[in-house]
């Protein structure tokens, strides 16, 4: 297990799920929408892997596809999503599972806590029935007794105290319905949990209280999280690894550290220097120019061109793969001409090159108002 | 003819613009290097909006005729002053009675007591002309420009409304003329096109500037901006925040900037103000407030907000947080301070009653018995000079949780 920010290159080889070239389309009446283009990313045992991305940028679809919980008009078109069992040495693809392995594979092995969590209780059952409900279903051997304590024991796990089984969801508070889902999501003890945006609907405090939680729980069962997110700076104290997504593409991934410290990606510097931040001097910040991209209309070549500061013929008309970004950071993958040596001529660029190409984009896109 | 001088304006101003000068008197000479640092100067003159002891209660609904009269303490003395070219940031969860603020101001509640004065003179409204002569100063933006802008209308149409109703325009072709130069100003180019295009057409950064150009359309000196980057994408709430900080320096706008960051309150306003449960705990120079935080709740705020440069620092991994819990009912509010139940450092006085505005120097003041009994009967803009008269902000406890520095 790797433990806080520091990601070693050995827990690339105990990996636990492989997403390999994944591909989602949405066939909508205006278009086909491509959501997810030759997604790969690898989530190690232990590891928290954050997914940052603007609305959008397929996030989501992501942690759907990884469940198959995608339904119509939303179509896998390739790609493969590798789990490797901790007993068995091989990898089972989990979009070829039939429905009854589908059945036992999920919550069991990989849970999944959604979007706007607060709503995704049931409004008229009791919290009782819920968490219930979960372990009749799925370990029809344990008796009546046995799952009354599994649930106390849940909730006393997620710091709820377990005389509030019998409460109904509007009887909770936020932070207490949060706390419930991470316990059903927990009910049976997966190896992977997927949280899609779980803390974007509660207060800065409350939020605090969730992630400590879920960093602690994380070290108590050490099961390895994939936490969907569009807020970076959030990622940067909780993830071990970030993926960062455009338009349905992973650009960079790298771990914490050396995304703080160096950006690959022209995009994730942006994104980087899109919070404003608590310390440090003040000053002008200047944003990423333009707006996503509407994924019915994806631009040729790199589809963040249009916006990037540091953008050449190139990047209009090949598409970038992942590539190593530089010797010293073998980990950290970019998609990105620049990095290119066949194509891009010049030295690698650096924070310092970023800053001054997106102060020139931003002084350009003032000057062109008038 | 007025819009030709704005666009004039904005002309002369674009080349040094854009540069977060705390006083825009100054930006003319200001450096144009990008890293240039804000610095802060104390507000002066009158407040062109103010509130002095404002409350807002909300009855609920009685089942029984003979029960208690129950309430909802939204607001309570509320004081808080806005100044020609400056914002003031109102920073607290949800709950905290910000939004209620915004909306006494924007007159769509109406304060169960206290006083609005705006330059200097009391507002009293009633409605038809007195409220129709208020709006035209005080204007506001929403939170979700999904629904605020009305999907059957052109952006032709949103922006013609504010421009006909306030007598801004007489004809078609001046109509035309300014709705170009609004969409200009607010940074949607080609206008021309824009101003055809339905809100399902546009992006949520461009719908929210749409709305800005709305709220600008009447002319305003005041903007009460609520959440107004919560609902957009990441990369763009940069963009918008930079519009209306430049709107700011331009056209001179007071404006009140409500949310839940904190640190886009220290970008992006001179003054930040603290609010929790309805009462105001601490504000002053957004600098003072957020580096150096007095009152417990918002070192507890800050300690929970996201920062990327903690990881960098020894003790890496989540900070510990003093306090848990979450807004308590303002149905039945806690007694005294409405922090003291998750306080770290409460004490029985502070059950028993609120304290007064103590002044730590510097325009920073905060309402904590921590730092003395304060002055109970000063209001927003004396309160500097009265508060310090009786208490001596000496020896402040040694606060456990303030973030490292």
């Amino acid at each position: 297990m790797t433990t806080g920010s520091i990601y070693s290159s050995s827990a690339a080889s105990s990996n636990i799920l492989e997403v390999n070239h994944l591909s989602v389309e949405y066939a909508a009446a205006s278009g086909t929408v491509y959501a997810l283009s030759d997604v790969s990313i690898s989530l190690a045992r232990g590891q928290i892997l954050g997914l940052a991305g603007e609305s959008g940028s397929g996030k989501t679809t992501l942690g759907y596809a990884i469940t198959r919980l995608l339904r119509e008009p939303a179509v896998i078109t390739g790609g493969q999503v590798l789990y490797y069992p901790s007993d068995a040495t091989q990898p089972v693809d989990v979009l070829q599972l039939t429905p009854s392995q589908l059945r036992a594979f999920r919550w069991s092995k990989l849970s999944i806590v959604f979007q706007s969590a607060m709503n995704a209780l049931n409004p008229v059952l009791r919290l009782s029935t819920q968490i219930d409900d979960v372990l009749r279903a799925h370990e029809p051997q344990m008796s009546a007794q046995q799952r009354r304590e599994r649930a106390h024991e849940l909730l006393r796990l997620v710091g709820i105290a377990p005389d509030r089984i019998n409460s109904y969801p509007h009887e909770l508070s936020g932070g207490m319905r949060q706390r419930s889902i991470i316990a059903i999501a927990l009910a049976l003890s997966p190896e992977i949990i997927i949280m899609d945006e779980p803390t974007t609907a509660l207060d800065v405090v409350v939020q605090r209280e969730i992630l400590t939680e879920i960093v602690r729980l994380r070290e108590k069962l050490n099961f390895s999280v994939i936490f969907i997110t569009h807020d970076l700076s959030l990622l940067l104290e909780l993830a071990d690894k970030i993926a960062i997504m455009y338009a349905g593409r992973v650009v960079e991934t790298a771990t914490c550290r050396e995304l703080q410290r160096q950006p690959r990606h022209p995009y994730s510097y942006g994104m980087l220097h899109s919070f404003p931040t608590l310390r440090g001097p003040r000053h002008r910040m200047t944003g990423i120019p333009g707006s996503p991209p509407d994924l019915r209309d994806i631009p040729p070549g790199c589809a963040f061109h249009p916006r990037c500061p540091l953008a050449y013929e190139s990047c209009s008309t090949i598409m970038p793969t992942l590539r190593r970004s530089a010797e010293e950071t073998p980990d950290q993958l970019v998609s990105c001409h620049l990095y290119d040596v066949a194509l891009s001529s010049e030295r690698v660029p650096t924070n310092a090159d970023f800053a001054t190409s997106y102060e020139a984009a931003y002084a350009q896109s003032t000057f062109r108002r008038r | 003819m007025r819009q030709a001088r704005h666009a004039g304006e904005s002309d002369n101003a674009h080349m040094n613009t854009d540069y977060l000068n705390a006083d825009a008197m100054t930006q003319a000479a200001s450096s144009t290097k990008p890293s240039d640092e804000m610095a802060y100067t104390p507000p002066t003159g009158q407040p062109v909006l103010e509130t002095i002891h404002l409350r807002k209660y909300f009855p609920l609904r009685q089942f029984k005729i003979t029960g208690p009269r129950s309430v909802v303490h939204a607001v309570e003395d509320a004081n808080l002053a806005l100044y020609p070219g400056r914002a003031l940031a109102l920073v607290g969860e949800s709950g905290s009675g910000k939004s209620t603020i915004a909306r006494m101001l924007a007159r769509l509640y109406e304060p169960t007591s206290g006083s609005i004065n705006f330059a200097g003179q009391p507002v009293r409204l009633g409605s038809g002309a007195g409220l129709h002569a208020y709006r035209r100063q005080v204007q506001m933006i929403f939170q979700d420009p999904f629904s605020s802008l009305n999907p059957i209308h052109s952006v032709r149409y949103h922006l013609s409304r504010p421009l006909r109703l306030y007598g801004h325009v007489h004809s078609r072709r001046e109509e035309t003329q300014q709705i170009l130069a609004l969409l200009d100003r607010v940074s949607l180019s080609p206008a021309e096109q824009f101003i055809q295009k339905y809100p399902h057409q546009l992006s949520g950064g461009q719908r929210q500037r749409i709305a800005i150009a709305q709220a600008l359309a009447v002319r305003p000196k005041v903007v009460l901006a609520d959440e107004p980057v919560s609902m957009l994408d990441v990369s763009i709430r940069l963009d918008v925040l930079n519009l209306l900080l430049r709107l700011k320096e331009e056209e001179q706008l007071a404006l009140l900037f409500i949310t839940h960051d904190i640190a886009s309150a220290r970008y992006f306003a001179e003054d930040t103000m603290v609010m929790y449960a309805g009462q105001t705990m601490e504000g002053g120079p957004s600098d003072e407030v957020i580096l150096a935080p007095k009152h417990p709740y918002t070192q507890l705020l800050i300690s929970a907000a996201p920062d990327p440069d903690r990881i960098e620092s020894e003790n890496a991994g989540m900070p510990e947080l003093s306090a848990r819990g979450e807004i308590p009912s303002l149905i039945n509010p806690p007694s005294g301070c409405r922090f003291h139940p998750r306080c770290p450092h409460a004490m029985p006085i502070c059950r028993e009653r609120f304290p007064g505005r103590t002044a730590l120097g510097g325009g920073h003041w905060t309402h904590c018995f921590l730092y003395g009994e304060g002055n109970t009967s000063d209001s927003a803009h004396d309160a500097v000079a009265t508060a310090s008269a009786h208490t001596s902000p000496s020896s402040p406890p040694a606060p456990t949780i303030l973030p490292n520095q």
